[in-house]
C-alpha cells in the first residue's frame, strides 16, 4: 500500500510543476500590461513606470521571474493582490471553506442522487423506468447551469417563497467565523434558527452545481451494473441462492464502482469550473466568485494564486479518489 | 422417487409469437447416487436446461415443464423465496470458467462463508472452521493460507478447486456440473473429475455431469443423455450407449472419438454445424447433417420412442450392426 501511494505521488508532482509554469505564463501570454492595468486610467510617467517594474520584477528574465515565483510558491507565499493589497493566500484561505462547503454539498448531491438512479436504470433496463431517469440525467447533463440556477430561484425562490435567492446566511444572523463552514459554524453559534437559515441558502446551489455530476455518475453507473450484471460470477451468486438485493447491492455494486468513482474524482474539477458560475449567480462568497471579480480586475496575482490553488486541491482530491481506487479493487492494490 | 425429475422441460427466448425454444420438450431424471451424463455439441441447451433447473433463467426466456421437481417438490410453482432455500444448498452449481465464476472483489474465505451464512446460519467462528475443511476436501495446499487470497492470485486449476469448494459447501443432494473441466489444462482435468467423482461417491450425491467430452462422461456416468439443438436424441445406460448407440447422431460422435479412427488418415468428423435460431430445418434438426436422411427427415419431426430399451428420437434407429432399421422396402443406405 505504501508503494502504492508513492508510486501516485510520483505522478502528481510533475503535475504540480506543469501547472506551476502554465499559471505563471498566462499573465505573459495575456496581451495587456498588468503595470498599466495597475495605474488604472492615469498614464503613468516612463520613470515611474521603470520604478515598478523593478518593484514587481518584471524587469528580470522569464526564468528568473518563474524561479522567483516557484520559490515563493512553494514557501506558500502566492503574491500580494494588486487590489486589495492583502496577501493573495490569506483570501484565498478565507473564501475557500465556502466553496468547499457548496462542492461538499453539491458532490454528495449527486453521489446521493445519481448512484441510485443508475443502479434503478440498470435493474430495469429497457423499462420506461430506465429510459425516464436516463432522459432526466440527459437533460441535467444537457442543462447550462447559468439558466438552470435562474430557472430554479424564479420557480423555488421567487414564485413559491421557499429558499432565499442568495448569500450564505440571512442577514438576521450575524456570528463570527470558526471554522468557515456556515452549516458547522451556524451550530456552534447556539443562535436560533441560524441553522436551518445556512441549510436553506445551500439547497439551490447544492442542486445547481451538482446537476451535472450527477447526470454523469448516473449514465457511469448504469453501463457500469449493465457490465458487471452479465458476468458470470453474478450468476455463481445468485445460483448460491442469493436475495436478488444481496445480489446487486454487493457482489454487482462493488465492481461497478471501480470506475464510477474514477469518474466522481475526475467530477471534481467540473465541480470547480461549475462553482465559478454558481457562486457567481447566487452571490455566493467563495473562490469561484473571488476569481470572477479578479478577473474583472487583472488582478493577476489572485488569478494566479486561486487557479493554482484549485489545480492543486483538484490533484489532490484525485490522488486520494486513486488510493480508494486500491482500497476497493484487491487487483490494483497487489499489483507490482 | 428419482432426486430431481424433469418432464418436458422447454425453455424459450424471443417474443411470444415467434419463440426460438433453446431446450425442447426435454424428459431426464437424477437419482441420489447416480451420476447421469449430458452430452452434446455447443448449442445443443445443456447449459440452458441446467440453468433452468437451478432457477437462473432471466426474464425474457421462458421455462415451462410438466414436472420439475425435487425430492417430490415442485420447483416451478414454489414462491422464488422458498427455490432460493433450494437452490445452492439442495441443488448447486459448477460452472464453465472458474476464472470468471469468482468475484474479483472478495476474497475466498468470504465467498465460500456467505454461501454458508445464507443456508446453514451458524456463528462466525463456526463458519471460518467448516471454509478451512471445504477447503482442505477440495485438495488445497497450505488452505489457511489462501483463505484470505483474492481470486486474481489463485491458478486457474485452483479456483475451480474454489468455485467446487463453494458449491458443496451446503452439503448439496444434487451437483450440477456445467463442463467443469473445459477452462483446464488436460492435466488438471483428470484432476478436478476424480475430485468430483469422490466427493459424489462420499457423500451419495446425485451429479449431473454436462460436457462435451464423450470420453469423460464414458468413465464417469452411470446413464447418458444426448442432446442435440434443444432436443433430447437418445438416453440410455453408458456402457450400452457406448457400445450400440441407437441414434446416428451418437454413432457419429463416438466415430468422431481419436482412439475410434484406427485405420483413418484423418479424424472422422460431422459435417455443418448444430442449427441456430434462424436456420432450423422443418423436420428432423440433424436431417441436414445425418448420412442416413432421407426424405421423410426432411419433412417430419420424429418423436422420441422406445426402441430395444432405450430412448430414441429418430425414424430408422440404429440396430446392433450400426444399420438404421425400419427404412422403406428397397432403400438402401
Amino acid at each position: 500500500m505504501l508503494s502504492f501511494l508513492l508510486r501516485r505521488l510520483g505522478d502528481v508532482i510533475p503535475t504540480f510543476f506543469g501547472v506551476t509554469i502554465l499559471v505563471f505564463l498566462m499573465v505573459h501570454l495575456i496581451p495587456s500590461d498588468p503595470i498599466e492595468m495597475l495605474a488604472g486610467e492615469r498614464s503613468v510617467e516612463p520613470e515611474r513606470y521603470a520604478e515598478l517594474q523593478k518593484q514587481y520584477g518584471f524587469d528580470k528574465p522569464l526564468v528568473v521571474q518563474y524561479l522567483n515565483y516557484l520559490g515563493g510558491v512553494l514557501q506558500g507565499d502566492l503574491g500580494k493582490s494588486y487590489v486589495t493589497k492583502r496577501p493573495v493566500i490569506e483570501e484565498f484561505a478565507v473564501l475557500f471553506p465556502a466553496t468547499v462547503e457548496l462542492s461538499l454539498m453539491g458532490i454528495l448531491f449527486a453521489i446521493s442522487i445519481g448512484l441510485p438512479l443508475g443502479v434503478i436504470a440498470a435493474m430495469k433496463r429497457g423499462k420506461w423506468l430506465d429510459h425516464l431517469t436516463m432522459s432526466l440525467s440527459l437533460t441535467g447533463y444537457s442543462m447550462p447551469i447559468f439558466w438552470w440556477a435562474l430557472l430554479l430561484i424564479m420557480f423555488f425562490s421567487t414564485t413559491l417563497g421557499w429558499t432565499p435567492v442568495s448569500g450564505r446566511l440571512s442577514v438576521m444572523y450575524f456570528f463570527e467565523p470558526v471554522t468557515g463552514f456556515m452549516l458547522i459554524d451556524s451550530l456552534l453559534s447556539g443562535q436560533e434558527g441560524a441553522f436551518s437559515s445556512a441549510l436553506s441558502h445551500l439547497i439551490l446551489p447544492t442542486i445547481v452545481l451538482g446537476t451535472i455530476p450527477m447526470a454523469v455518475i448516473a449514465r457511469m453507473t448504469r453501463s457500469s451494473m449493465l457490465e458487471v450484471l452479465g458476468e458470470e460470477y453474478i450468476r455463481v451468486a445468485r445460483a448460491k441462492g442469493l436475495a436478488p438485493m444481496r445480489v446487486i447491492m454487493v457482489h454487482a455494486l462493488r465492481n461497478a464502482l471501480i470506475p464510477v468513482i474514477t469518474v466522481i474524482g475526475l467530477q471534481v474539477g467540473v465541480l470547480f469550473a461549475g462553482a465559478i458560475l454558481t457562486e457567481t449567480i447566487f452571490a455566493w462568497p467563495g473562490i469561484g466568485k473571488w476569481i470572477v471579480e479578479a478577473l474583472n480586475r487583472r488582478d493577476y496575482p489572485t488569478i494566479q494564486g486561486g487557479i493554482l490553488m484549485i489545480a492543486f486541491v483538484v490533484m489532490a482530491v484525485n490522488l486520494f479518489v486513486d488510493l480508494m481506487y486500491g482500497v476497493i479493487n484487491p487487483r490494483i492494490r497487489h499489483k507490482r | 422417487m428419482a432426486l430431481l425429475e424433469v418432464k418436458n422441460l422447454t425453455v424459450e427466448f424471443g417474443s411470444e409469437d415467434k419463440p426460438f425454444r433453446a431446450v425442447d420438450s426435454v424428459s431426464y431424471s437424477v437419482d441420489r447416487g447416480e451420476v447421469l451424463g449430458i452430452v452434446g455439441e455447443s448449442g445443443s441447451g445443456k447449459s440452458v436446461s441446467s440453468l433452468a433447473v437451478m432457477g437462473l433463467i432471466d426474464f425474457p426466456g421462458r421455462v415451462t415443464a410438466d414436472a420439475l421437481t425435487f425430492d417430490g417438490q415442485d420447483l416451478l410453482r414454489m414462491p422464488s423465496k422458498r427455490r432460493r432455500q433450494i437452490t445452492g444448498k439442495d441443488i448447486a452449481m459448477i460452472f464453465q470458467d472458474p476464472m470468471s465464476a469468482l468475484n474479483p472483489c472478495f476474497t475466498v474465505e468470504a465467498q465460500i462463508m456467505e454461501a454458508l451464512k445464507v443456508h446453514e446460519g451458524g456463528n462466525k467462528k463456526q463458519r471460518r472452521e467448516r471454509t478451512l475443511d471445504l477447503l482442505d476436501q477440495v485438495g488445497i495446499p497450505d488452505p489457511k493460507s489462501r483463505m484470505t487470497a483474492y481470486p486474481h492470485q489463485l491458478s486457474g486449476g485452483m479456483s475451480q478447486r474454489i468455485v467446487i469448494a463453494m458449491a458443496i459447501a451446503c452439503n448439496p443432494r444434487l451437483l450440477i456440473a456445467d463442463e467443469p473441466t473445459t477452462a483446464l489444462d488436460v492435466t488438471i482435468q483428470a484432476q478436478i473429475i476424480d475430485l468430483l467423482l469422490k466427493l459424489q461417491e462420499d457423500s451419495d450425491m446425485g451429479l449431473l455431469l454436462i460436457t462435451h467430452d464423450l470420453a469423460l462422461v464414458s468413465e464417469a456416468a452411470n446413464r447418458i443423455q444426448v442432446m442435440y439443438a434443444g432436443q433430447l436424441f437418445e438416453s440410455g445406460p453408458a456402457d450400452s450407449i457406448f457400445a450400440a448407440p441407437r441414434h446416428p447422431y451418437t454413432q457419429a460422435l463416438l466415430e468422431a472419438l481419436p482412439e475410434r479412427s484406427e485405420g483413418h488418415d484423418r479424424l472422422r468428423t460431422i459435417p455443418g454445424v448444430v442449427p441456430g435460431q434462424y436456420d432450423r430445418p422443418a423436420g428432423c434438426l440433424l436431417a441436414p447433417r445425418c448420412r442416413y436422411a432421407n426424405e421423410s427427415c426432411v419433412n417430419a419431426r420424429p418423436e422420441v420412442s422406445d426402441f430395444n430399451g432405450r430412448d430414441v428420437r429418430c425414424f430408422y434407429p440404429l440396430n446392433d450392426q450400426g444399420q438404421p432399421t425400419g427404412l422403406p422396402t428397397g432403400e438402401t443406405v
